[in-house]
């Protein structure tokens, strides 16, 4: 796990269970917008996660070894531009191992478990694995 | 509207707009896919009724209680006699949902707005934070009804009978490849395919490119003429876990008039999961 990726579960676990609704929303309007280099590919439908229900797009670029992540998500979709402004906050500069050991339980970590459901969570780890899945394309 | 079956279940973003302050009487809910999105804007006097932790038990596969549901209702200030109006994101997808739960629980006045939450921001309509509460009503529900729920007990039996059933998946799903796509999570299920005797045809058909439901000739094309299905017969519908397969259930029996459709909601988490079920893999007429 990354130091970021802890820092951000300790001010989870920290937060009592109705603030977390709020630090969500929080990331979710802070979202990234996505960088104009990949606006042509993002209207061509390249990247996007077919796994997801949300219209997500993933473009990950591994240099020198160290991870980022770009992704589009509409406003639309509040709870996945939470979840992975948090991953592509905790990811920045990471190593592609490091991505490839994303904790599976990530979202009881963060104590959001029970908020979003079994079924919801089943789409977490299909974005999850399919952000995994294109770092290692990418740093291959 | 006014060519549907039942065109007083399908209410315009119009009607609600001018409906919004009748709170004593009428009762707007939106249901969402994200759990989220209501937080972050919502129409004027709406309640929030989420798919899976206000409308499912949290430990039986199963939808609430009766007095449960009775308690939601009171909580959100619903009397038997509200006129409750659904709508949501994802073309009402999970609109339809709560709306097939709330008919389920037998409350009588259910609509949907048409186009849904995408289509009153479209139209630039004024949004709200604020979460209204209303003060608490009795409510008396109804034992469940099941004759809009399929179990797969009645499922079985319908396929045995040859009855016509629609699965609303994505024909990937229908034809069972996604079992076999490198990297494709399952979801859920073991197997993949569809039940035997089951037309395919995908729910967002039913829906036009801004949300709103098609015309009821374009939908008679579609799952009349096309598929060649029959209103007066028996109907069965079903997705993945029940939320698409509520959207079309809700066009088959009040836009097109089936006189007996039923929701799988057990759906392909169930059915792909059931030892001995039969399931038919490709397209229907390759069997």
């Amino acid at each position: 796990m990354t130091d970021r990726l802890r820092e951000i579960i300790d001010e989870f676990q920290s937060a009592p269970d109705e603030f977390r609704v709020e630090m969500l929303l929080e990331r979710a309007r802070q979202f990234p917008p996505l960088p104009e280099k990949y606006r042509a590919l993002r209207e061509k439908g390249l990247g996007r996660v077919h796994e997801c229900m949300a219209e997500v797009y993933f473009f990950p670029e591994v240099k020198d070894g160290a991870v980022r992540i770009h992704s589009d998500i509409p406003g639309e979709a509040p709870t996945q531009r939470a979840l992975v402004g948090i991953l592509m906050e905790a990811y920045d500069g990471a190593s592609p191992e490091a991505v490839a050991q994303i904790p599976p339980d990530l979202l009881r970590q963060l104590g959001i478990a029970p908020l979003l459901g079994v079924q919801r969570q089943q789409g977490f780890s299909g974005i999850v694995s399919r952000l995994q899945h294109s770092i290692a394309e990418a740093s291959s | 509207m006014s060519d549907y079956a039942h065109p007083d279940v399908l209410v315009s973003t119009d009607w609600v707009s001018h409906h919004l302050a009748d709170t004593a009487n009428v009762r707007v809910i939106e249901s969402n896919e994200d759990i989220l999105l209501y937080a972050t804007g919502h129409l004027h006097n709406a309640v929030h009724v989420d798919w899976t932790n206000d409308l499912q038990d949290p430990d039986v596969r199963d939808y609430i209680s009766t007095k449960q549901f009775e308690r939601l209702c009171s909580r959100l200030g619903i009397h038997e006699d509200t006129t409750v109006v659904f709508y949501g994101d994802k073309s009402n997808w999970w609109a339809c949902y709560a709306f097939w739960t709330f008919k389920m629980f037998g409350h009588k006045d259910c609509r949907i707005m048409d186009g849904g939450r995408a289509k009153w921001v479209a139209e630039g309509r004024v949004m709200t934070t604020d979460v209204p509460t209303f003060e608490s009503a009795d409510y008396d529900a109804s034992e469940p009804d099941t004759s809009i729920r399929a179990f797969r007990d009645d499922v079985m039996n319908h396929m045995k009978d040859g009855g016509q059933m629609v699965d609303v998946r994505s024909p990937q799903e229908y034809i069972g490849e996604v079992t076999h796509m490198a990297g494709y999570p399952q979801e859920g299920a073991l197997r993949g395919g569809h039940i035997p005797g089951a037309s395919n045809v995908p729910w967002s058909r039913a829906a036009g490119e801004d949300g709103t439901f098609k015309s009821r000739d374009e939908l008679e094309a579609i799952y009349l003429e096309e598929q060649g299905l029959n209103p007066k017969e028996d109907m069965i519908a079903y997705c993945r876990i029940g939320e698409r397969s509520s959207h079309t259930w809700f066009v088959l029996k009040y836009l097109l008039g089936f006189e007996n459709v039923r929701n799988y909601d057990g759906s392909w988490t169930e059915w792909g999961n059931l030892v001995g079920a039969p399931i038919e893999k490709g397209e229907p007429d390759e069997n």
